[in-house]
């Protein structure tokens, strides 16, 4: 079974160790990529097709059918921050693509946050993911993919 | 099952006398302990995918289940 994960928003994409949080840079809870995105308004959406299983403003599981699951975490330390407005239900079905929250960067990086958005395969081994995107994605666009 | 994870964890970082706040986070408990020193690191590793000390403030990455695990502990302090 291989896991297409697409990009859940748009900006520069970054590997994961240039996350200023251990947890992500390290890969404490698996392997991926992150996107930096530019500033303004930034709308993310859903990953991969499936439950919405984990919904926070600044953070959110999609888990697919397979058993998968996709953590898109909107920048570091942001828990709380107002700058998030959420377009979704926890528990909701949602096929990739689908709008789940939009993130005022301006906002985060205003406060002295960095808004870089790690998109984490829960439970992978380090380096597990492949075919790493490189450079701009748009929301859509192929990410990495993950075999299980 | 999840309470005992609950437990384990909640002993590791030096019993609940020593836990001033603890919150889940998507997939980290966030917590502040009054001594870092009584908080076993090895020993929650063994519980955890990782974890983070910085000062007092312990992060004890869980997975998903941070929500969850962070509640059966408040309930215990």
């Amino acid at each position: 079974m291989t896991v297409h994960v697409t990009a859940p928003l748009a900006g520069r994409v970054a590997p994961l160790i240039a996350v200023p949080d251990p947890v992500f840079a390290e890969q404490m809870l698996g392997s991926g990529l992150a996107i930096e995105p530019p500033g303004g308004l930034v709308e993310a959406v859903a990953p991969i097709s499936g439950t919405l299983a984990k919904l926070h403003p600044h953070a959110y599981v999609v888990v697919g059918d397979d058993g998968a699951g996709v953590l898109v975490h909107l920048g570091i330390d942001t828990v709380g921050l107002g700058a998030f407005v959420v377009h979704a239900e926890e528990g909701a079905q949602v096929t990739a693509g689908r709008p789940v929250v939009t993130m005022d960067a301006d906002e985060v990086r205003a406060r002295g946050l960095s808004a870089i958005c790690p998109v984490v395969l829960m439970d992978s081994a380090p380096g597990g993911t492949h075919a790493h995107a490189t450079g701009e994605v748009r929301p859509g666009d192929p990410l990495f993919t993950w075999d299980a | 099952m999840a309470d005992d994870r609950a437990r384990a964890i909640l002993a590791r970082l030096g019993g609940a006398a020593n836990v001033v706040e603890i919150e889940g986070c998507i997939t980290r408990l966030r917590t502040e302990v009054r001594d870092p020193g009584l908080v076993d690191r090895a020993a929650l590793q063994k519980h955890a995918h990782g974890v983070v000390v910085a000062g007092t403030v312990v992060q004890v990455v869980v997975g998903p289940e941070a929500d969850m695990i962070a509640d059966d502990i408040g309930d215990l302090l």
